[in-house]
């Protein structure tokens, strides 16, 4: 499949599809297709529709206080702003924090990062290929049959179980009352599991409900609540204390390192007996439908991740670079701090750059919302029936690197990483692979098999695999570290502003749920000058820039034909496999918050 | 000054001149009795009260160094507070008293309440008090009570000040005492007013400042007033009576 | 289609008996301080009440409140979903999309006319006529007027619809408004927390299907049982304020044994929430537990106090940035400078002046 990825290369001439509210990800988004006469999508918009300005709100206040801020811009992937605030003030003080909270930032980060990804899968993204109401059909002795094929160490595995759960959703259809299943798509052959497979799929969704409440307790441990556990320039709030007098009270004890410990095991089991399973059974089934990958061979990037040691990014657990161009043999090396290297562009964002400069980096970040519509606009200001995408069309800005449009998330750090070759990750992907191949009969390549829809999903489920696990190895640092007498979590020699420089500027990234995340800062005087996040959501969800390039949502659409062009499945599963979250990626720094321009039809 | 040797016998018959309008008559008074009792008792206890608000206030705001030992053996933020609380309840019941006071005591007892701001007189002695602070006056006015700008700083820094400190005050203190007390009922309201808790505190503290303000000031003018003016002032809020140093006209 | 699956169907179908419906019914009306009277009351509401739709809207939020939602434990979020009400929108779980989504609204809003609940999550902003949140090609606010006209009820989930939270801080450039601004004819129940607890959350909600009405509601709207106190009240480290013990620094020895962090800018004090008693994630622990301060998350304009660790806040008012102690120091320094000055003309005044006024002072 040859992806056109340049706007100049678009047809737009046929139906056109409107998709607005995309629903199950976090915030809003629109998304507008043109499919031809066969059903097939020729052309993709996709549209961040909000924005809440937050970095205009972060200008002058405290550089300790900014992850708060920012830990807001998403619920979702609660912490992993806040952490990549915490990194970048340290970055531009010069704070280097103790070993112990380089580990519970760690095992914070990666309980997000599993957390999410199986909340992901079940609560958001399963419905796009898993159908409830088909599942009242299913004989729950075959689901048993299934589930204990699938996975035979997974307990919950009897025929009574599944009746049971079979049983209730009867009752809940039998209601009328269909709740979140109301208007679903659930005659679209889009579908194709079958009701014992769709039986499994439910149940498990909501064992998935129950068990995410669980995993999350890490960050109530460490953090104090979640969502949006409390972060701390300089290391971690939660005070070790094992032994002395006041443990018991204290953040860090036994009983709490205990608890984390059955927290990471209870993932553990649910990963590999539960949610890997799954992906791999439910990508077997859909074996016929490798659309979706887009952007993902071309071009992706990935800033890295999980470094054993601290501060050496040759360590990283998930390795950083770039490859463009589908060139899987050269990994390029990525500096986020160059500025020519990573730009955001606004021709086709609503907001605008003074001295009509082109791309900037986000440390000389500038930009001012102006919200207008292009002449070909379908509908009103306030009652927009088709945009025009030619012209401004989204809150979200374009990122780009050396000029390529890139994508980011778990399928970029997959590829990155293979192609580092990290040896965990290839021998996760190979075995994936062969498995895949074994199960389908099909004779896939790599390069076929994992740049798609369901590549993504997979590349997801092992990385939550992979991370799972790296939380036991760091759960064991941690008591061994304590051991060896170092109880130490925070550096508190900067903490007092009067030690700062005068100016510093600094940069923190990591790689989010959603792919490679970072901010930039500027200090002066103790306070924010200039606050720039560049997230996920904003390289994969960026409209066009000014040389027409197309971001990975819009690429990934192409192609894909349509069971029913009224019925969106095919753009959701696709939409959803990279886990938007919009409330990230609409972000902008504007010179005075007030100034709004209005509207232009024109 | 021998005070208490010289009262004057004839004082009540020109109370009503020394309200503030000039009057030509060459009195031969030397002593006034103005504060009663209960009114000195109140000023006094007032003094002590706001001294240990203000202390103990700002260590609410600004605790002191951590205290050795097991939490059980301690209870200074514990004190600190009560002498709060009990601070602030003692200078309210007295402020009450203070009000009754200007009811039922004699007519300087309610200088602090009323401003005579529909008199035109008022104003020619406030102008010229003030002419007086800014060196441009020789001579001061003489008073029994307060001089018209004496008695503007009192209401405005003391009379309002006291006012919202007592009723901010009293809604953080019914936040502890819960919803349904009478503190949170009857005060309760400030707090949402205000924006929230935190505000309040803000507000409060703040409050503290113009307070000191106000003693800050009250204390030099009583000091330079006592050297400076034509009457005496200190000695008068302990012993009660006013002491004149001149016979000349007011 | 026409049997609608009740509380005690619910429960019943869980396995409890009739006996232990009972007792559970009883055992509410005490949790609740109602007299045993009202034990049949709750019995026939559990055994009679259809699931009450609820629409759930999202403005501008970060969805931090769903996903506090999604972590209750008791009640469990799939029983609330699947037995206890009908979520018969919310696009961040939904399954339809676009037009299909809007129907789904559009029908429940008609078909359940004055019955529905509308829980709104984040808020809508009013600059550019409302286009920084757009849902269906329209502005939020549009879709939140409509939705808020025929519900019997709304809940404001969370410092956004509640107050406005971090969007509104200050300088607000969306001009994010609470609901409570937008919808003005309907009772509102403010449910503040960036983001609540998820236990509070089905509190609310389930106290509400129980009871069949609103929660007691505080001045400011907040239920009564959730955030009639603070967070200091009833602290475990509250004996370590009253014996004056304090977090001195981060991870100082004191960090360690766990003593009070109003020092170091811990908002418990200040803010009305039931993180102390409730805790986080089905008790497992709450922000002052893991060594953190409370932030006030659930007061309003929480953002716009200062450092949050600072333990005065700052003051924005004058076009300064200072605390009280500082405006204080400040304006006594400046005042008794001027006294002394003040003092020091007088005295030169006196003394060379011969003041023919005061000729006879002794002082």
């Amino acid at each position: 499949m040859n992806i056109p990825l340049n706007a100049s290369q678009l047809d737009n001439n046929g139906r056109r599809v409107v998709v607005d509210p995309v629903t199950r990800i976090e915030g809003h988004m629109r998304c507008e297709v043109n499919v031809d006469s066969n059903n097939i999508i020729r052309n993709a918009v996709s549209t961040g529709t909000m924005w809440r300005g937050l970095e205009v709100i972060l200008k002058g206040r405290d550089p300790r206080d900014a992850w708060a801020f920012v830990e807001r811009i998403c619920g979702v992937c609660t912490g992993t702003h806040a952490l990549t605030a915490c990194r970048a003030v340290e970055d531009a003080l010069d704070i280097q924090i103790p070993y112990n909270a380089h580990l519970i930032r760690h095992l914070m980060d990666k309980t997000l990062m599993a957390h999410d990804h199986i909340v992901h899968f079940y609560h958001l993204h399963a419905l796009d290929w898993v159908n409830p109401v088909n599942a009242l059909k299913a004989d729950p002795r075959k689901t048993s049959e299934l589930q204990k094929m699938v996975s035979p160490s997974h307990p919950k595995s009897s025929p009574g179980y599944f009746r049971d759960i079979q049983n209730r959703l009867k009752k809940f259809v039998a209601s009328g009352q269909l709740g979140l299943f109301k208007n679903g798509y659930w005659d679209n052959p889009a579908y194709k599991l079958s009701p014992e497979a769709d039986l499994m799929a439910v149940t498990h969704y909501l064992e998935a409900l129950d068990l995410q409440k669980e995993i999350v307790k890490i960050h109530t441990i460490f953090g104090g609540k979640n969502p949006h556990p409390n972060y701390l320039v300089g290391g971690v709030a939660c005070a070790i204390n094992l032994d002395d007098v006041g443990a018991a009270g204290a953040p860090v004890n036994m009983t709490s390192l205990n608890f984390v410990l059955q927290r990471i095991k209870e993932t553990q089991e649910f990963t590999k007996n539960v949610y890997l399973p799954d992906v791999m059974a439910i990508g077997g089934l859909y074996k016929d439908w490798l659309y979706g990958g887009g952007l993902a061979s071309e071009n992706v990037l990935a800033y890295g991740t999980y470094a054993q040691t601290p501060y050496d990014s040759s360590t990283d657990m998930l390795p950083g670079g770039a490859i463009v161009n589908g060139n899987w043999n050269e990994v390029l090396p990525v500096d986020v701090r160059n500025p020519d290297e990573i730009q955001e562009f606004v021709d086709h964002s609503w907001y605008r750059y003074a001295n009509g400069a082109k791309g900037l980096h986000p440390w000389d970040g500038e930009t001012a919302p102006s919200f207008e519509l292009g002449p070909n606009t379908k509908g009103t200001k306030t009652d927009i029936k088709e945009l025009d995408e030619a012209h401004k069309y989204s809150w979200i800005k374009a990122p780009r690197w050396n000029g390529h449009a890139m994508e980011v998330g778990p399928l970029a750090r997959y590829i990155v990483a293979y192609a580092s070759g990290q040896e965990a990750v290839k021998e996760q992907v190979d075995r994936s692979l062969a498995t895949f191949n074994q199960n389908t009969g099909l004779d896939l390549g790599l390069k076929q098999f994992l740049p798609s829809t369901i590549g993504r999903t997979l590349a997801r489920a092992l990385e939550c695999d992979l991370v799972v696990d790296s939380m036991l190895d760091d759960w064991h640092a941690l008591v061994n570290n304590i051991k060896a007498g170092d109880s130490s979590t925070a550096n508190v020699e900067k903490w007092d502003p009067s030690n700062w420089p005068k100016e510093a500027k600094g940069v923190g990234t990591n790689e989010a749920p959603r792919g490679a995340l970072g901010h930039w800062i500027k200090i002066k005087d103790g306070k924010i000058e200039n606050y720039q996040a560049i997230v996920p959501t904003t390289w994969n969800g960026s409209p066009r820039d000014s040389d027409g390039n197309i971001g990975a949502y819009e690429a990934s659409l192409l192609n894909t034909p349509m069971e029913r062009p009224e019925e969106p499945v095919e753009i959701l599963r696709t939409l959803h496999s990279f886990d938007p979250c919009l409330a990230c990626s609409t972000h902008v720094m504007s010179e005075d918050g007030d100034e709004m321009t209005r509207v232009k039809i024109r | 000054m021998s005070e208490q040797s010289v009262k004057a016998e004839q004082p009540a018959a020109t109370v009503p001149a020394a309200e503030g309008d000039s009057d030509m008559l060459v009195r031969r008074q030397t002593a006034v009795y103005v504060y009663e009792a209960p009114l000195r008792l109140w000023h006094w206890i007032t003094v002590a009260c706001i001294t240990v608000l203000c202390i103990t206030g700002y260590f609410i705001g600004s605790p002191l160094p951590t205290m050795p030992g097991e939490a059980s053996d301690n209870f200074l933020m514990g004190y600190i507070r009560f002498a709060h609380f009990a601070a602030g309840y003692i200078v309210t019941i007295a402020f009450i008293g203070r009000i009754y006071w200007a009811f039922v005591g004699n007519s300087h007892a309610r200088e602090l309440f009323i401003l005579p701001i529909t008199k035109k007189s008022w104003y020619k002695e406030l102008w010229h008090e003030m002419r007086w602070y800014m060196f441009l006056e020789k001579t001061p006015k003489k008073y029994i009570g307060h001089n018209p700008m004496g008695q503007s700083a009192m209401f405005v820094f003391f009379v309002l000040g006291l006012t919202f400190m007592i009723f901010t005050g009293f809604a953080l203190y019914g936040e502890g005492l819960g919803y349904d007390s009478w503190a949170s009922q009857m005060f309760g309201w400030i707090i949402p007013l205000m924006g929230q808790s935190q505000d309040v505190h803000t507000w409060h503290h703040l409050g503290m400042w113009y307070i000191i303000l106000f003693i800050m000031s009250h204390i030099y003018v009583a000091v330079r007033e006592d050297i400076m003016s034509r009457q005496s002032l200190i000695s008068t809020m302990v012993g009660g009576w006013r002491m004149f140093k001149d016979d000349r006209p007011d | 289609m026409s049997h609608i699956e009740t509380f005690y169907e619910v429960m019943r179908r869980q396995g409890i008996t009739r006996r232990s419906f009972m007792k559970y019914c009883s055992l509410t009306a005490a949790a609740l301080g109602l007299s045993p009277a009202f034990v049949p009351q709750i019995a026939n509401a559990m055994e009679n009440k259809p699931r009450t739709p609820v629409l759930w809207l999202h403005g501008l939020e970060c969805t931090c409140c769903s996903e506090s939602f999604i972590r209750s434990a008791h009640p469990l979020v799939k029983d609330v979903v699947l037995s206890m009400l009908s979520l018969d929108y919310d696009d961040t779980l939904m399954a339809a999309a676009g037009h299909q989504a809007e129907e789904a609204l559009e029908d429940t809003i008609e078909k359940y006319k004055g019955e529905y609940i509308l829980a709104v999550e984040g808020n809508p902003p009013l600059n550019e006529d409302g286009m920084f949140c757009i849902i269906g090609g329209k502005p939020f606010v549009d879709q939140l007027k409509h939705a808020a006209k025929h519900a019997k009820a709304v809940i404001a989930w969370g410092s956004c619809a509640s107050w406005g939270c971090v969007q509104a801080a200050r300088p607000n450039p969306t001009q994010a408004t609470p609901i409570h601004k937008v919808i003005t004819d309907k009772p509102i129940i403010k449910v503040p927390g960036c983001p609540p607890i998820a236990e509070v959350m089905t509190g609310v909600i389930t106290y509400m299907l129980t009871f069949g009405k609103l929660p007691e509601l505080d001045r400011q709207g907040r239920p009564k049982m959730f955030y009639g106190q603070r967070i200091h009240d009833k602290c475990y480290r509250r004996p370590h304020f009253d014996a004056g013990q304090f977090v001195e620094e981060w991870d100082d020895e004191f960090a360690r044994k766990g003593y009070c962090l109003y020092k170091v800018g811990c908002k418990g004090p200040t803010t009305y929430n039931a993180c102390s008693t409730v805790r986080w994630n089905e008790g497992t622990s709450f922000p002052i537990q893991a060594g953190h301060g409370c932030i006030g998350c659930s007061e309003d304009g929480f953002w716009d106090k200062g450092s949050f660790y600072n333990r005065l806040t700052d003051i924005h008012q004058f076009g300064i940035e200072k605390n009280a102690d500082e405006i204080g120091t400040a304006v006594a320094g400046g005042v008794g400078a001027a006294i002394a000055a003040h003092a020091a003309v007088s005295a030169i005044k006196r003394l060379s002046g011969n003041n023919e006024n005061s000729e006879d002072t002794s002082a």
